[in-house]
C-alpha cells in the first residue's frame, strides 16, 4: 500500500479479476496501453492467489465468479488492506452492488461498460488512496468548496455556506472519501448514527435540501452536480473541476 | 276426515228424515245425499266419494226403504231408485273430486314452474355458477321443504362444494344416500338406496347427528341427484330431508331433477367459458411472444449486424486502416452497442415486470433529483430542441422506488426522443393535490389520436406517426413506463398537450414532508459566522 501511496496513477499495479475470458484480455489489453500494469484472475483462488502474490493498488472485480461469489475476495482483502476495490456488475444487480459496497467494496460500473468510463473510475479511486482526505491544516478541498473539519464550516469561495447539523454532516461524510460510492446504509450509519431510524427514510430529501444550498452558493453551476445519485443504490461524490 | 264425513252423512240423514216426515211430506229426499257426496268429493278426492256415496245407499236403504233398518227393500220401483241413486251418487262423487284435484295439480304444476322459473332465472342473470348456486340452494330449501341443499361440482378427481344453503356447518357425510335414479324414456324417476362410492366432502367425524341432536337413518335421508351434461358427469345435487320427513313427493323429485339438470347445464357452460379464456389468453400470449420475436430479430440484428461489419472490417488483413477510419469506425461499434444495450434494458424490464418480480422498494424520494440526471443523461437523443423543467421546490417528495422512478422517467423522455423528433419541445412539470404529486411529460411532436392513446401502453404498439426506421423501438417504452408506475401504486394517462404533442402523466403517491432538521450534531463549534444552525 505504502509504496501506491506516491505512486503516479500510470504505471499503478491492478489486479483484474473476471472470468470471461475476452472480456478479461479486452480491458487488460486497454488498460496496459495507458500504462498500467495488469494481473489477471478468472476464478476467485486464483484472485486471492495473485492477491496475497502481487498487493495491487486497485482491485477490478467481477461479482459472479465461477467457483464463488466475488464478495469472497471483498471480505478477505478488506481483512488485511484498504486497497481500492471497483466491481464491475451488471445491470439491475442494485441489491448484488449494495451487498459489494456494504462488504468493502468503493465503487462499481455496470456493465456493459466504457472503457473511457473505467478509466476513470480507476484513476479517482488510486486519487482517493494518494492523498489523505483533509489536509494539514484539517481541511478538506474539492474544488472551490472547502470543509473547515475543526470549526464545522462549509464554505464555497471563502463565503460559509448555512448548513444545518444533518447537511453538514452528509458533505463532510461524502467528501471525506471522494471517489467512494457510499451506500445510503452508510451514509445514515455516518450522519444518523444508530438512531436514524425515522428521519433517515427522508436521506434523499436531505440530499436534496443540500443540492439546493450548494447550488444556490455557486451561481456557475459547478456545485450542481457535485453530489452524484446512484439510483437504488447510494451517492458519490464527483471529480473536482 | 272420516269424521267429517261422518258428520255431513247424519246432517244429510237429518235434513233427509225431515224432509221425508209428516210435516214436509217428501217422498224420496235421497238427492240430500248428493251433497254429502260432493262435499267428501271435492275435500277429500275420488275415493273419500265413493266410500260417502256408499255409505250414503246404505244407510238410505236402511232407514228410508221399507222395511226399515234392514237392507231388504221390498218394492222393486224403490230397488230401482236406490241403485239409480247409487250410480249417481258415485258419478257425482268422481266428477267434485276430479275438478278439485285438478285445481289441486295446475295449483301444484304453477309453483313447480314457478320454482323452475325462478331457478332458470337465476342461472341465466347471474354472472357466474359461483354466485348463482346459492341462490339456486335457497330456493330449493324453501320450495321443496328440505332441510339443506348443496350442490358439489366434480372435475376428475377434484371435487367442491359449489353452494351450501347452511355454509359453515360441516356436511353430512354418508357412505349410504337416497338416490335418484333416472332412466330415459318415460319411465318416471325414482328414489333408490344407493352406496355413496367415496364422499367426495368425507369428514368422517360424527356424521351420525343431526343439528338437533336427533339420529340421521342411516344415510337414508340425504338425497343425491347426479348432475351430467353432454353426457360429461359433473356432480352432484345433494339435499338433506327434515328430520322425520319421508321420501319426497312426485313434485319435490320433480323439481330437483330439473334443477339439477339447469344446474349441470350453467356449471358445464361456466366450465366451457372458462376454457374459451383461457385458450384467448394464450393465444394471445403466443401473439404477443411473436411479436416480442419479431421485434427483437429485428431490433437486435440490426445493430449486431453493423457491429459484425465494422469489426470485421478491422480485422481484415487485407483492408489497410489508417488510425482516423479506425476510430471512427470503433465509435461506430460503440454507438450501435449503446443502441443494443437499450433494446436489452427494455426487454429485461419488460419481464420483470410481466413476471411480476419488480419488488418497489418504496421511500421519499425527490422528483426534481430524478428528473434532472436523466434529461442530462439522455440530452443526447434529444438533440437539438427546446428542453423545459419546471419542478416547483415546495413540491413534496414522491414515495416511489429510486431504481423504477429512473427507468421511468427515462422511458418517458426516450419515448419523446422517438416520437416527436426535434426541434418539437420538452417539457417536464411536476405539481401535487390531495397527497399526490404528478409529473407530466409534454411533447409538441405530433400527437397521438385519442382513439389510440389507450392501446400505446400495450405491448408492441409502435403507432403510425413513430420516426420509421433505425431509431424506432420495440414499442414496448410505454408499457414498461404502465408496469413501473403501477407497481409504485401510480397511475399514467395520456391526453393532448398544450405544446401540441402528446401529454404523459404519471400520478404517484406524495410521501409525508420531511421532518424539520433541527437537532444539533455533537458541539457546535463557536465560530464567529456560524454557518451550522
Amino acid at each position: 500500500m505504502s509504496g501506491a501511496l506516491a505512486a503516479p496513477a500510470r504505471g499503478a499495479h491492478l489486479l483484474l479479476v473476471e472470468d470471461d475470458e475476452a472480456m478479461r484480455g479486452t480491458v487488460a489489453a486497454n488498460l496496459a496501453a495507458h500504462g498500467y500494469r495488469i494481473v489477471e484472475a478468472g476464478d476467485v483462488a486464483e484472485a486471492i492467489r495473485r492477491w496475497d502474490a502481487e498487493r495491487p493498488d486497485v482491485i477490478l472485480l467481477d461479482l459472479g465468479l465461477p467457483d464463488g461469489e466475488g464478495t469472497t475476495i471483498i471480505r478477505r482483502v478488506r481483512r488485511e488492506a484498504t486497497t481500492p476495490i471497483l466491481v464491475l456488475s451488471a445491470r439491475g444487480a442494485e441489491p448484488d452492488k449494495v451487498a459489494a459496497l456494504e462488504a468493502g467494496a468503493d465503487d462499481y460500473v455496470t456493465k456493459p461498460f466504457g472503457l473511457a468510463e473505467l478509466r476513470a473510475r480507476i484513476a479517482a479511486l488510486l486519487r482517493r488512496t494518494a492523498g489523505p482526505a483533509a489536509d494539514r491544516s484539517g481541511a478538506i478541498r474539492h474544488g472551490r468548496l472547502t470543509i473547515d473539519v475543526a470549526r464545522r464550516i462549509a464554505s464555497v469561495d471563502e463565503e460559509p455556506l448555512d448548513l444545518t447539523p444533518r447537511e453538514y454532516e452528509l458533505l463532510r461524510t461524502m467528501l471525506s472519501q471522494p471517489g467512494r460510492l457510499l451506500t445510503k446504509a452508510r451514509l445514515l450509519r455516518a450522519v444518523w448514527g444508530t438512531a436514524y431510524a425515522d428521519e433517515g427514510h427522508y436521506l434523499h430529501v436531505y440530499v436534496s435540501r443540500l443540492r439546493r444550498k450548494l447550488a444556490a452558493a455557486d451561481p456557475d453551476g459547478s456545485l450542481r452536480d457535485l453530489i452524484v445519485a446512484e439510483p437504488g443504490v447510494g451517492y458519490r461524490v464527483a471529480e473536482p473541476p | 276426515m272420516g269424521g267429517l264425513i261422518a258428520l255431513v252423512l247424519a246432517l244429510a240423514t237429518i235434513v233427509a228424515a225431515f224432509l221425508e216426515s209428516s210435516v214436509v211430506g217428501i217422498l224420496d229426499a235421497s238427492p240430500v245425499y248428493f251433497v254429502a257426496v260432493v262435499v267428501a268429493g271435492s275435500a277429500f278426492g275420488t275415493l273419500p266419494a265413493l266410500v260417502t256415496a256408499i255409505a250414503a245407499f246404505a244407510l238410505y236403504d236402511l232407514l228410508f226403504t221399507t222395511p226399515h233398518l234392514t237392507f231388504v227393500v221390498s218394492d222393486p220401483k224403490e230397488w230401482l231408485d236406490l241403485v239409480l241413486f247409487l250410480v249417481l251418487a258415485v258419478v257425482v262423487g268422481r266428477l267434485s273430486a276430479l275438478g278439485t284435484e285438478r285445481a289441486a295439480e295446475a295449483s301444484r304444476r304453477a309453483a313447480e314452474s314457478s320454482a323452475l322459473f325462478a331457478i332458470s332465472r337465476i342461472l341465466a342473470t347471474e354472472p357466474d355458477i359461483e354466485s348463482a348456486a346459492p341462490q339456486v340452494a335457497e330456493r330449493l330449501v324453501r320450495d321443496g321443504s328440505l332441510d339443506r341443499i348443496w350442490i358439489i361440482s366434480e372435475r376428475g378427481q377434484r371435487t367442491h362444494v359449489v353452494a351450501d344453503s347452511n355454509p359453515g356447518a360441516p356436511l353430512p357425510g354418508s357412505a349410504i344416500v337416497t338416490a335418484l335414479v333416472r332412466t330415459p324414456g318415460d319411465a318416471p324417476a325414482h328414489w333408490v338406496r344407493a352406496h355413496e362410492p367415496r364422499p367426495p366432502e368425507a369428514r368422517p367425524a360424527e356424521p351420525k347427528r343431526a343439528a338437533d341432536g336427533s339420529r340421521i337413518a342411516h344415510g337414508g335421508s340425504i338425497l343425491r341427484v347426479r348432475m351430467e351434461a353432454d353426457g360429461v358427469p359433473i356432480g352432484s345435487l345433494k339435499a338433506a330431508l327434515r328430520p322425520g320427513a319421508p321420501e319426497p313427493d312426485r313434485a319435490t323429485t320433480r323439481l330437483l331433477a330439473l334443477a339439477a339438470d339447469q344446474l349441470a347445464l350453467a356449471i358445464r357452460r361456466d366450465d366451457l367459458r372458462r376454457e374459451a379464456t383461457e385458450v384467448e389468453i394464450a393465444r394471445r400470449a403466443d401473439a404477443q411472444k411473436s411479436a416480442l420475436l419479431d421485434a427483437v430479430s429485428h431490433d437486435l440484428r440490426t445493430p449486431l449486424a453493423s457491429i459484425r461489419a465494422a469489426a470485421g472490417s478491422l480485422a481484415d488483413p487485407e483492408v489497410s486502416v489508417d488510425a482516423a477510419s479506425a476510430r471512427s469506425t470503433a465509435a461506430a461499434i460503440d454507438a450501435e452497442a449503446d443502441r443494443l444495450d437499450r433494446l436489452v434494458r427494455e426487454v429485461l424490464d419488460l419481464s420483470r415486470i410481466e413476471a411480476g418480480s419488480l419488488s418497489p422498494e418504496l421511500e421519499p424520494l425527490v422528483l426534481a433529483d430524478a428528473v434532472g440526471p436523466v434529461v442530462d443523461r439522455l440530452r443526447p437523443i434529444l438533440g437539438s430542441r427546446r428542453i423545459t423543467l419546471s419542478i416547483p421546490d415546495e413540491l413534496p417528495p414522491v414515495r416511489a422506488d429510486a431504481v423504477l422512478l429512473d427507468g421511468l422517467i427515462s422511458n418517458l423522455v426516450e419515448n419523446v426522443a422517438r416520437h416527436a423528433p426535434p426541434p418539437a419541445p420538452l417539457e417536464l412539470s411536476a405539481s401535487s393535490e390531495g397527497g399526490r404529486v404528478r409529473l407530466a411529460v409534454d411533447d409538441g411532436g405530433s400527437g397521438v389520436p385519442v382513439a389510440e392513446r389507450e392501446r400505446m401502453f400495450e405491448k408492441f404498439q409502435r403507432l403510425p406517426g413513430a420516426i420509421e426506421g433505425s431509431r424506432r423501438g420495440l414499442g414496448i417504452g410505454l408499457a414498461i413506463v404502465r408496469g413501473m408506475t403501477e407497481a409504485m401504486g401510480g397511475t399514467v394517462s395520456a391526453s393532448e398537450s398544450a405544446l401540441g404533442g402528446l401529454r404523459i402523466e404519471v400520478d404517484l403517491p406524495a410521501a409525508a414532508a420531511a421532518p424539520a432538521d433541527a437537532t444539533p450534531v455533537g458541539t457546535v463549534a463557536p465560530a464567529s459566522q456560524s454557518t451550522v444552525r
